[in-house]
């Protein structure tokens, strides 16, 4: 049975370091589901992940660089990283700490369920 | 972008608006039509049009929520195929505005709704410490000069002139 888009927000959040979980309209900037620890702001990181994460898809498309497969930001207070298949995008924001690389797995696993 | 207000308290909050939500207009207005800033627009004649569409779609929506919902509705959107519309009105302490912000691809409803919060923030902060005087209500008998006053002081020049019949 595929998993719902809450299964699939629900399992991303689970993995350690990790403060917020969504998946977003990339067009629309808004959230389509979400799973978020208390006190992060779905709509503002919805609004502004999907508007990075178009820019830097457009950007790569305009240097002839092909597909965007994974965009990872770092910040100090943490990294947000995101993979994008048609209109969806999938955010996760994370503590500095926590393991890219197996976020990076679970998030291209997430992005096969929603194929 | 050119950005001009009736009252100098609201320009500030709403260039930074415009500048955050790459909003490729935007005019604030009286829940009555009348404009009391405007941002994009080159020509007064367009945000007349504007400021009259924008009103009567803010009290058809807000009626509409009222019925359906029992209060107003928060927020109107429209998505065109190359620009889309977001129409949301404000409470300050010098009284209700709505604003009408027009625009396209390189923002999204997430992100012009995510600064209109903040402009809504920022003009009620403005309007409290605003040393102009507080607006009167303006009556139909006073609404064509009215206009035209705010007008003539977007555009700065004689063309801005509205008649109304």
């Amino acid at each position: 049975m595929m998993p719902s888009l809450r299964d699939v927000v629900d399992r991303l959040s689970r993995q350690r370091g990790v403060r917020a979980s969504l998946i977003v309209s990339e067009n629309d900037g808004l959230v389509v589901d979400s799973s978020l620890r208390f006190g992060e702001d779905g709509e503002r990181v919805a609004a502004l992940a999907a508007s990075i994460y178009r820019k830097a898809r457009l950007s790569a498309d305009a240097a002839h660089l092909g597909a965007v497969s994974f965009l990872q930001l770092d910040a100090d207070q943490g990294r947000l990283c995101a993979v994008g298949r048609d209109d969806l995008v999938l955010v996760i924001v994370a503590e500095p700490s926590a393991n890219v690389g197996l976020i990076r797995v679970e998030l291209f696993k997430a992005l096969e369920t929603l194929a | 972008m050119n950005v001009a207000a009736v009252e100098s308290w609201i320009e500030a909050p709403l260039r930074r608006y415009i500048d955050d939500a790459r909003a490729r207009m935007a005019v604030l207005l009286h829940p009555s039509g009348q404009v009391m800033a405007q941002a994009g627009f080159t020509r007064d004649m367009d945000v007349m049009a504007a400021c009259a569409l924008a009103a009567a779609a803010h009290a058809t929506a807000s009626e509409l929520g009222r019925q359906l919902d029992g209060r107003a509705f928060r927020g109107l959107h429209f998505a065109g195929t190359t620009r889309q519309l977001f129409l949301s009105a404000l409470e300050t302490r010098r009284g209700t505005y709505v604003c009408l912000t027009v625009f396209d691809e390189a923002s999204s409803l997430g992100l012009v709704r995510l600064y209109f919060e903040e402009l809504r923030r920022d003009l009620i902060a403005a309007a409290l410490v605003a040393v102009t005087p507080r607006p009167t209500p303006t009556l139909a008998a006073d609404f064509e000069t009215e206009l035209n006053r705010n007008l003539a002081a977007l555009f700065a020049g004689p063309r801005a002139e509205a008649v109304i019949t």
